[in-house]
């Protein structure tokens, strides 16, 4: 039996405050298991222990109870992370490196070197799309293109598995696409994604399985069509019918003992609509 | 390719966070001000045209080697303190720890780059300086040699070897050394008191502190001797005094060298040896801190 891509047991942080009594428990008696290939979603408000899970998987924070490993090891050790790549909340990275630099810098913190390092930065600009701009100082990208020289960062030494804590924050529509196709890709790889978000339309796209987090406690959990579904409703989606077809449908429906609930135009998505507005006025 | 396997201990990975940190520190703009007024400091004794030779060398060196004990003091402070709140508040320090490096090689990269730069920029700062040493005593021995040129040759000897033994010597070189083994010795202490400060105004603060109570407390320690009696509880309480202040009065050999005096290799090999010391302690003090802290 493979281990799992992560596994969390009985998790609890909590942090005190100095001069309180009292403390804040950010997570409560969590338990996690990812498995293998798959895009699960950690979804809550904010402040509802998602990045602080994320920094304890990642041996960031040390738990207060409970464990948490990474393909079978135990994510306080430093070996577990070459398993691992990160990319956090808002990065910013050192704005005083090009995009080729910052990528240099952390392949090397992962023990690459040499002409291999070379062609995994040639291969990572193209796939995240900064080529062009492998030159220029990080402090000259926009929130879009941080977020795409952060992901390619994280997956420089060839991770099994990805961490993204709110992969798309503050990134405009177009970008928050990009980022959104580059999971899928990962995915198509075979790579473990693990991602926080409260955005939540955009984890319905992307996520085999979510968990909701409210204060601290996981309330919901798994496959997210078994978890959206509604069990005693179905959607037919129908193009090009005509008034008479869709009234014998209406009336096929009263006769029997179901009920119609809704009848609608089908629209597009205010993000479609977006995009296709903006996409061709796009600069490179 | 896949990433080599990993290992306990990592050069490579130490010198890439020791390499990144030297660029993020020159680009520093208050590295580059502090660097312009040591310069200026320096070229400025260079006016001293109307005292007599040895009183010219004197004030030379003492401007000098205080402008640049002061300068590297300040630069090891100011660039340590802002290291680790700067990456934490950047959110950079999760990417960097979040890879398979260890927290203590991200101390080690961190600690390694300021005490490179520490190194450029004494070296920088003691060419400068043993330059215009260097050509103030050229032109010295050039007028003197002018002056006396129908004096007799035993009398110009003596007269050249007198401005040659004021004016560049190797004396200097053991001051220097010292000099930046004291600002290695604040940047650790700064690194250390950073691992627990939130702010990194809040270390400079008490790094102001710890500065001048340094240079206070061989005195202090000496008035409370003469005072107290001096049983083991006084050694302890003394000890722990000069652990978490260290006594940087004994890296001033400023005074001596300027007047002359030549500093012995015993006191040269043991004020080295002081700061070496006090330089790993509060390394591995900070390695320890910065283990237990939460991310």
């Amino acid at each position: 039996m493979t281990d799992p891509a992560i596994a969390v047991r009985g998790l609890t942080k909590i942090f005190p405050v100095p001069l309180h009594r009292q403390s804040i428990v950010a997570v409560r008696d969590l338990d996690l298991r990812i498995e293998p290939g798959e895009v699960y979603g950690l979804l809550g408000p904010n402040g509802s222990g998602k990045s602080t899970t994320l920094k304890i998987i990642l041996g960031l924070v040390s738990p207060t109870r409970g464990c948490t490993e990474i393909f079978g090891r135990d994510s306080r050790l430093v070996k577990s992370r070459e398993a691992v790549g990160f990319l956090p909340e808002n990065p910013y990275f050192y704005k005083y490196l090009s995009g080729e630099e910052t990528l240099r810098f952390f392949g090397r913190l992962c023990g690459l070197g040499g002409a291999g390092l070379r062609n995994r930065m040639d291969e990572l600009l193209a796939l995240v799309g900064l080529t062009n701009a492998r030159k220029r100082r990080l402090g000259t990208y926009s929130k879009g293109m941080l977020q795409r020289i952060g992901l390619a960062q994280a997956l420089i030494h060839h991770p099994r598995l990805v961490v993204l804590d709110e992969p798309t924050a503050g990134v405009d529509p177009a970008g928050s696409r990009e980022i959104r196709d580059l999971i899928l890709d990962l995915k198509r790889r075979g790579i473990t994604v693990l991602l926080s978000s409260h955005l939540l339309t955009q984890a319905q796209e992307i996520c085999d399985r979510v968990g909701i987090l409210a204060d601290g406690v996981l309330v919901r959990e798994g496959r997210l069509q078994e978890l959206i579904a509604i069990e005693n409703q179905t959607e037919l989606i129908v193009a090009d019918a005509s008034s008479h077809l869709i009234e014998e449908i209406e009336s096929l429906i009263n006769r029997s003992n179901a009920k119609l609930i809704e009848r609608r135009k089908s629209t597009t998505t205010l993000e479609r609509l977006f995009l296709d507005a903006t996409t061709d006025r796009r600069e490179p | 390719m896949v990433a080599a396997p990993h290992r306990g201990v990592s050069f490579s990975r130490v010198l890439a966070i020791t390499a990144n940190t030297l660029t993020e520190l020159t680009r520093l703009k208050v590295f580059y001000v502090l660097l312009v007024f040591a310069l200026l400091l320096i070229g400025s004794s260079i006016f001293m045209a109307q005292f007599t030779f040895q009183q010219e060398f004197q004030i030379l060196k003492d401007i000098s080697l205080g402008a640049m004990s002061i300068f590297t003091s300040l630069l090891a402070i100011i660039a340590t303190a802002r290291l680790i709140p700067q990456d934490i508040e950047d959110r950079t320090i999760y990417t960097i720890l979040a890879k398979p490096v260890p927290r203590f090689e991200y101390l080690l990269g961190k600690i390694g780059g300021v005490l490179l730069l520490l190194a450029i920029s004494t070296v920088v700062m003691s060419a400068g300086f043993l330059a215009v040493l260097y050509i103030r005593e050229q032109s010295v021995l050039h007028m003197t040699l002018r002056q006396m040129s129908s004096a007799p040759p035993e009398q110009v000897d003596d007269a050249l070897r007198a401005v040659r033994s004021s004016g560049l010597n190797l004396d200097l070189f053991p001051g220097i050394i010292i000099i930046y083994l004291k600002a290695c010795l604040l940047a650790a202490l700064t690194l250390f008191v950073s691992t627990f400060a939130t702010t990194n105004i809040f270390t400079i603060v008490v790094m102001a502190f710890i500065y001048f109570i340094g240079h206070l407390q061989a005195t202090a320690r000496e008035y409370w001797l003469q005072e107290h009696s001096s049983g083991w509880i006084t050694h302890l309480f003394l000890a722990i005094v000069a652990l978490l202040f260290p006594d940087l009065q004994a890296f001033n050999l400023v005074d001596d060298i300027v007047a002359g005096t030549a500093i012995s290799l015993g006191v040269f090999l043991k004020t080295a040896v002081l700061g070496a010391f006090y330089t790993t302690i509060y390394t591995l003090l900070a390695v320890f801190v910065f283990y237990g802290k939460e991310l």
